[in-house]
């Protein structure tokens, strides 16, 4: 579903490659911690998924998609296959908890009575059924990265991005937000999370990527966060 | 594409920034209102051209000489240069007026001023040969040909005197074209200022809808189309202004008389169009480049 052969990444004001020689392969279905100190590279890998970066050197294809080679109109395209969810929840606070998510599809160009179905839908798998009308400051930080993630998650991406999702949030919902990220996981989605939270990683049990100065210094199938550290 | 999806976004756009989007529109509608004026007063002129031009006369004034003895230009001089002027190529018609009838000529025009035509007699006046060209433009020749000729006093071309008034039009033109320019670069400034606002103020909104895989046209289109939207509404106001000057100012000098109508249907065909596509042009355009220059996709 994901895979970088020989990706590096020089960033024009930085001496040293964000990336250098990376090569990971990841699986339809599987769940993936990357993990790493910041400045490992862990945003520039996943920016390279997304295509806001393109590699210096290396091949990235997300599912079919040859992802440094994608024409500039065909983005959207692979975009549309990502679903992305970050620390700061990034919700519109003008808009409803419903609107939020209903805004994914409207963008896309997705029919009103499509947008109409899926979005309870959606809103009930993240447990958020009676809360569509609330607007995000209204709702715990929980709750808030539960619509984010309901956002990301509605157009049913082939592959979910996590970048630090648990990062502003109490262990205990921390806890929830993972039960939901593997709940999409055992839909079929390949959730590929970017973490700082050793407790998280530790009780996965799942496969772990470690990033250190961009590059990759370990890849467990079933990893912890630091052995001996 | 859901329009109105993209309808929506525009007007909160431009509900917004409110205060960019009135100067915005204002700016536009000036703009378009003294361009309005400048493509009026360029038709005006060549109806005035048209009008004016076909009576333009060059008038060859005779000598005292002749002025006093020859009542009918039949004696050799005034004859010879009537004939010749007849002659010419590019000439019409000559016509000749004796002193008596350019006095009665100037009676009538100075009728209000009863001193002055009691101070002038019939003697103070030449008489002349009134000279009609076939082609107005070319009287440079014949004002050539015969100033200082044997019983020519003095050659008298009225396109002089009108080319003054049209120098004076056209200067007014250009004036017009100028400030309407003027105008447009602080309309374009505006345009590209406020879509940049815009775009900061809904840059969020922006960031989510590239990253769930919105195409260009979706999120660009609502900035493109505010610009557009103002651009229309600053072309129909400019049409406005333009149409209360033509009734409360324009009307009491353009009376058709000496200066040609301005009718209301050459306001509203063919300038209104007219600006109507430059402005809707040059916004989109406007907004356009900026989103490209500004803007990361």
């Amino acid at each position: 579903m994901i895979r970088l052969e020989e990706v590096s990444k020089v960033y024009k004001t930085s001496t040293r490659p964000a990336l250098e020689r990376v090569s990971v392969d990841i699986d339809k279905g599987e769940f993936v911690f990357l993990i790493g100190p910041s400045g490992s590279g862990k945003s520039t890998f996943l920016r390279l998924l997304l295509r806001e970066e393109v590699p210096s050197k290396g091949r990235v294809m997300v599912s079919n998609f040859d992802v440094a080679k994608l024409a500039r109109r065909r983005v959207p395209r692979l975009r549309q296959t990502i679903g992305c969810v970050f620390q700061d929840f990034r919700l519109l606070a003008n808009k409803t908890v419903a609107e939020n998510v209903a805004f994914a599809l409207e963008v896309i160009g997705k029919p009103k009575q499509t947008i109409r179905k899926v979005v309870p839908e959606v809103l009930e798998l993240v447990g958020l059924d009676g809360k569509a009308d609330r607007l995000p400051n209204e709702l715990s930080g929980g709750e808030q990265q539960r619509v984010a993630i309901a956002r990301a998650f509605v157009n049913r991406p082939l592959v979910l991005l996590a970048d630090e999702p648990t990062g502003n949030l109490d262990p205990d919902t921390s806890q929830d937000i993972m039960l939901l990220l593997e709940r999409i996981n055992r839909t079929g989605t390949t959730v590929l999370m970017a973490t700082h939270d050793h407790s998280i990683v530790d009780s996965m049990r799942r496969r772990v990527v470690e990033l250190q100065l961009g590059r990759v210094i370990r890849d467990d199938a079933r990893g912890v966060y630091g052995i001996g550290r | 594409m859901r329009a109105s999806f993209v309808f929506s976004e525009v007007l909160t756009g431009l509900r917004r920034n409110v205060t960019m989007t009135i100067a915005m529109i204002l700016t536009t509608a000036v703009s378009l209102a003294m361009l309005g004026g400048g493509l009026l007063a360029v038709r005006t002129l060549d109806k005035m051209k048209a009008n004016f031009m076909a009576d333009v006369e060059v008038s060859v004034y005779l000598t005292d000489d002749i002025s006093a003895n020859d009542k009918a230009c039949t004696q050799g001089l005034c004859q010879s240069l009537r004939q010749k002027l007849q002659g010419s190529a590019g000439v019409e018609s000559v016509v000749f007026e004796n002193r008596d009838q350019a006095y009665d000529r100037f009676k009538k025009i100075f009728e209000s001023q009863p001193e002055l035509v009691a101070l002038t007699g019939p003697e103070s006046l030449p008489a002349s040969l009134h000279v009609k060209l076939k082609d107005p433009d070319r009287s440079e020749v014949i004002v050539k040909e015969y100033t200082g000729q044997p019983g020519v006093r003095k050659v008298d071309d009225q396109k002089k005197f009108l080319d003054r008034v049209f120098n004076a039009f056209n200067g007014a033109r250009n004036l017009a074209f100028l400030a309407a320019l003027i105008m447009a670069i602080a309309a374009l400034l505006l345009i590209a200022n406020t879509i940049q606002v815009s775009a900061f103020t809904r840059r969020t909104e922006v960031g989510i809808m590239r990253l769930v895989g919105a195409t260009r046209w979706y999120t660009q289109l609502p900035f493109l189309l505010e610009a557009v939207v103002a651009g229309v509404v600053g072309a129909v106001l400019g049409v406005v202004f333009l149409v209360a000057v033509k009734a409360t100012f324009l009307d009491s000098i353009f009376t058709g008389e000496v200066l040609p109508k301005i009718t209301m249907l050459e306001v509203l065909f063919p300038v209104a169009p007219i600006l109507l596509a430059v402005s809707v042009v040059i916004s989109a355009i406007t907004g356009y480049v900026t989103l490209r220059l500004y803007v990361r996709h």
